[in-house]
């Protein structure tokens, strides 16, 4: 079953006087519970495309479907995971994995009942109490993921959220959003520039162009899980995605 | 406080009252003009025992309180409305500006004919006074918040009263508690100032009692007074809220 489809999506970016055209027609057709990786040279736009999917922006021409019905603001039903997490110093940890369920007015006791499941999820129980500036950047990230999944969206869209992270905690991050997709069944888009994160990562990688940016190629993976960043079979693989982004990094 | 610090205080304001004892007794200016500490210690004694000067600062506070109060929901009220409204911004913004820069006295005639000499008139120039500090730093501190809090939120389902509840106040917290800090200082200088032209109890009044009975010594005491009130409120209240708020927002 489609569960999000983008249909020509045309953006311009304002840059003072003058317009630039950044995704130039961006065609992509989700099934549900796949889990889509969005690579593509800085810049070209892919940011924007999630946060267009996200409702966060609008597209200057072109639609985004979700479930058949064309997205015309942000929902619940898909949440956006920050690259720095974008989580509430003000709040501890528990209230910031509430804060959605808290403005669906749901009750304190359910409340704490659900975020208990996601706390566990991403071994965070220990520190529920803390306030976010006490935590590491990898365990803030831990706390975006949970927040996002207690909304129990339909789709998950995450851009670039391990961009920040040393090498093992982003590695470590890597196998357990595996384990995560697997469990959860959710739809997830994922927006990286690391293309072995992609594939370990992606049943599907699209490679968008540069600007304006299209969709140039769209590379199915079908490989065992949880795959690991350092498994030789996914390098043949890697280098076809890297063949397909080289020129597009040039001409940026 | 840190202890040398404290003694490097203590040690300086005994020198200062020393000095001012050797003036007072060195007869420079006539005593009529320029107090002994002991005359003034004796005047606060005095008018403390009789209770005048504790009415005096009651109702002094408490104008200030409640002025304070209104100059606090109103502004960030205002203030949350120029950040989120452009049209707002453009027109009110404008007005904002120039009634900031009106000195508090300078609503005092205003005041009396529109309240006469009561405590509403008082209350009146107090809230104006500061209500426009707290205004601007509002707009300012909800301006520069952080957009994927406010995104984050909005995707999780926030919107309006909820919004302003749960994340535009708290996240531009840190701005709004300078705000607050300056309109205290400009409400209190309200206080004091209408109270004075006013001549209608409280510590302004007491102050131009004095000057009417030509006492120097109650003038002396009276100032010392709204100093060390301003100290209290200023150091240690705000000090307290700020230095809580920096560490738990990250920002220390």
């Amino acid at each position: 079953m489609t569960k999000l489809e983008a249909k020509n999506i045309v953006k311009y970016f304002k840059h003072e006087s003058h317009r630039l055209k950044a995704l130039g027609g961006v065609n992509l057709q989700i099934e549900d519970g796949e889990f889509v990786c969005l690579v593509g040279p800085s810049g070209c736009g892919k940011s924007t495309f999630l946060r267009i999917v996200a409702g966060l922006e609008t597209p200057d021409e072109g639609e985004i479907f979700f479930d058949g019905k064309p997205v015309t603001t942000t929902g619940p039903e898909r949440i956006i995971v920050f690259q720095e997490g974008a989580l509430f110093p003000w709040l501890k940890v528990q209230d910031n994995v509430e804060f959605g369920l808290k403005m669906a007015g749901i009750p304190k006791d359910e409340r704490a009942q659900i975020s208990k499941r996601y706390l566990d999820m991403m071994q965070l129980t220990k520190f529920a109490d803390s306030y976010t500036y006490q935590l590491s950047t990898g365990m803030k990230q831990r706390v975006a993921i949970a927040r996002a999944l207690v909304m129990d969206p339909d789709v998950l869209l995450m851009d670039e959220p391990f961009a920040a992270l040393d090498a093992q905690t982003r590695d470590l991050l890597l196998v357990e959003m595996q384990l995560i997709w697997e469990k959860t069944k959710k739809t997830i888009l994922f927006v990286t520039h690391n293309v072995t994160e992609a594939t370990v990562l992606g049943t599907k990688v699209a490679v968008f162009s540069n600007r304006p940016s299209t969709i140039k190629k769209v590379i199915n993976i079908d490989y065992k899980r949880p795959r690991l960043v350092e498994d030789q079979n996914l390098f043949p693989l890697q280098q076809e995605i890297l063949s397909e982004l080289r020129p597009e990094v040039k001409k940026s | 406080m840190k202890k040398p610090t404290l003694v490097k205080q203590v040690i300086f304001y005994v020198i200062l009252v020393v000095i001012w004892q050797l003036i007072a007794m060195s007869s420079v200016w006539p005593n009529n003009l320029f107090p002994s500490p002991y005359e003034v210690a004796e005047d606060l004694v005095y008018t403390a025992s009789d209770g005048s000067l504790f009415l005096g600062i009651g109702t002094s506070i408490l104008r200030l309180l409640i002025g304070l109060t209104i100059a606090i929901v109103g502004g960030m009220l205002l203030g949350i409305l120029m950040a989120r409204v452009e049209t707002v911004n453009q027109t009110i913004g404008s007005l904002v500006l120039g009634l900031q820069s009106i000195p508090s006295v300078a609503w005092v005639p205003l005041a009396i004919l529109w309240f006469g000499i009561t405590d509403a008139g008082i209350i009146f120039v107090t809230a104006l006074s500061s209500m426009f500090a707290i205004t601007i730093s509002t707009y300012t501190g909800v301006k520069t918040i952080n957009p994927h809090y406010i995104e984050a939120a909005r995707n999780m389902g926030a919107k309006g009263t909820q919004l302003a509840a749960y994340v535009l106040i708290p996240a531009a917290f840190p701005h709004l508690i300078s705000g607050f800090k300056q309109g205290w200082a400009f409400a209190w200088r309200g206080v004091i100032g209408a109270e004075l032209l006013f001549s209608f109890l409280g510590l302004g009044f007491l102050l131009n009692v004095g000057r009417q009975l030509n006492d120097i010594s109650q003038v002396f005491a009276i100032m010392l007074v709204i100093m060390m009130i301003g100290i209290v409120i200023d150091g240690i209240i705000f000090k307290r809220i700020e230095n809580k708020v920096m560490s738990r927002w990250g920002l220390r």
